[in-house]
């Protein structure tokens, strides 16, 4: 069998695998790592109307393993009765990040402008970091839809980081790296990190050495965080589907392994 | 059924059709991505650049001193001539200049510092325990800097500490690839629920 026929099998019994245990009715269950539930207790012990700043740095691209840590995250700010700041860094995620806030939001009758608001894109990420360290209405003198900052209810008394308890990047690259950098180095702001899985061993170092606070990685972590807030989603919906498609994964890199041995060995044999 | 999730389903066909073989359909899906990506940020910077940052200000509030920065945007433009493009060398250093003034304390600080200092634990904890932790990170830095040290010869101790590092590497690697490899499963199976229950009413 050529090899392009054989990595096309693979594929489509990855995608068989996959999609048979996401229609399958089978939950599995998400035991909390020590980061995400770090990251839990923190927003869970906040007190009311502290203010939370989200930024959405990704990609559209990312959006099916991002938007499930998004909610879980979004969904506990809004029932803890949190003052929310959206905004971002990352161009790209400018509408989805306020399409993901708006919308979770209305799930708990939140009004904009005085639960929460979004600012928009701002680009030179750098600068944007720091200047909010100074100033937040410097930065953004108007939020998304060109209304005033300062008329705002849910910026009064919020000038720049002093008033904001953390700052959460959603990120899939390395876009927290700068608020870490930036706003954690210089303003000693703590910065909690939403990322794609593909990146945590990225941030581990900054985590090992304090200088982020937590992180919710992946589905995997988008599901651990639904499940400390009681509310199951796409994370957890997903576990299951994720594991056997693990499974299967290592089942072939065996076999991968054991086919070429044997035709090494084999070869050896004829030479 | 919303148009945008027919689009948005038929175009995940599209790419995904990719995994059989390179086709014109998935080409034609790509550079959609592509174009409107780069469309999507156009428009947004010119917006909150241009628009919001400069025009704005400069013409409808007089704020004159944003000549200068517009002055400097101009002259990046000179690179399209031969003659002119020196005039671009000013805007460049100035950019040079204030991100490395900016980024190199922070850098410092944040990723040479710091990672230092959260590198040199004690191995020892408060209650007097053993932390086995902080000798992995103590012999996985200093096996690697081995292995990256080029001044002499990997031999002897110095050999085996740096084929210690290749080990440590390794493992780096093998964490990194898994954890990709998780990542664009989840978002595989992201596109599986969007397949399933928005586009094509499978689930609910």
């Amino acid at each position: 069998m050529s090899g392009e026929k054989r990595r096309w099998i693979i594929f489509a019994a990855l995608f068989a695998v996959a999609i048979i245990s996401y229609i399958l009715p089978i939950q599995i269950e998400s035991r909390p790592s020590p980061e995400v539930q770090k990251s839990y207790d923190y927003i869970e012990n906040l007190p009311d109307s502290s203010v939370m700043m989200i930024s959405f740095d990704h990609e559209a691209s990312s959006l099916p393993e991002i938007q499930p840590i998004s909610l879980a995250i979004l969904r506990h700010l809004f029932r803890k009765n949190l003052r929310i700041i959206g905004l971002s860094l990352f161009a790209e995620g400018t509408a989805i990040g306020y399409e993901m806030l708006n919308r979770t939001a209305r799930q708990y009758g939140k009004i904009y402008g005085r639960d929460y608001v979004f600012l928009g894109f701002k680009p030179q990420h750098i600068s944007a970091i720091l200047g909010m360290g100074e100033s937040i209405r410097r930065v953004f003198p108007e939020d998304y839809f060109g209304n005033e900052t300062d008329t705002l209810a849910v910026m009064q008394g919020v000038d720049n980081y002093d008033k904001v308890a953390m700052v959460i990047s959603i990120a899939d690259g390395d876009r927290a790296v700068q608020w870490i950098e930036y706003a954690g180095a210089r303003y000693n702001q703590k910065i909690m990190a939403g990322l794609t899985a593909a990146m945590i061993t990225t941030y581990d170092p900054y985590l090992g050495s304090g200088q982020l606070y937590s992180v919710v990685g992946g589905l995997k972590g988008a599901a651990e965080y639904e499940k400390l807030s009681g509310h199951l989603g796409a994370g957890n919906r997903g576990m299951w589907a994720q594991t056997t498609s693990h499974i299967f994964i290592i089942v072939m890199i065996i076999i991968g392994n054991i086919v070429y041995f044997r035709s090494k060995s084999s070869q050896k044999g004829r030479g | 059924m919303d148009i945008g999730i027919i689009i948005a389903g038929l175009l995940t066909l599209a790419i995904y059709s990719f995994l059989y073989r390179d086709n014109p359909v998935y080409k034609a899906a790509e550079s959609l991505l592509i174009g409107l990506s780069i469309g999507y940020a156009l428009v947004i910077f010119w917006q909150t650049t241009l628009v919001d940052r400069l025009f704005r200000p400069l013409f409808n509030e007089g704020d004159l001193i944003l000549i200068i920065p517009l002055l400097l945007g101009l002259m990046m433009f000179s690179r399209f001539s031969q003659k002119l493009t020196w005039l671009s060398r000013l805007p460049i250093a100035l950019m040079i200049g204030a991100g490395a003034g900016v980024s190199i304390p922070a850098m410092l600080y944040a990723r040479t510092l710091k990672q230092i200092s959260a590198s040199v634990a004690p191995l020892y904890t408060a209650s007097g325990g053993f932390d086995f932790s902080a000798l992995v990170i103590i012999l996985g830095l200093l096996s690697t800097l081995a292995y990256f040290y080029f001044s002499r010869r990997h031999e002897g101790a110095m050999g085996k500490m740096a084929k210690a590092g290749t080990y440590f590497l390794m493992i780096f690697f093998g964490a990194t690839f898994g954890y990709t490899v998780m990542s664009r499963l989840s978002t595989l199976i992201g596109r599986i629920d969007f397949l399933l229950t928005d586009f094509l009413h499978v689930l609910r």
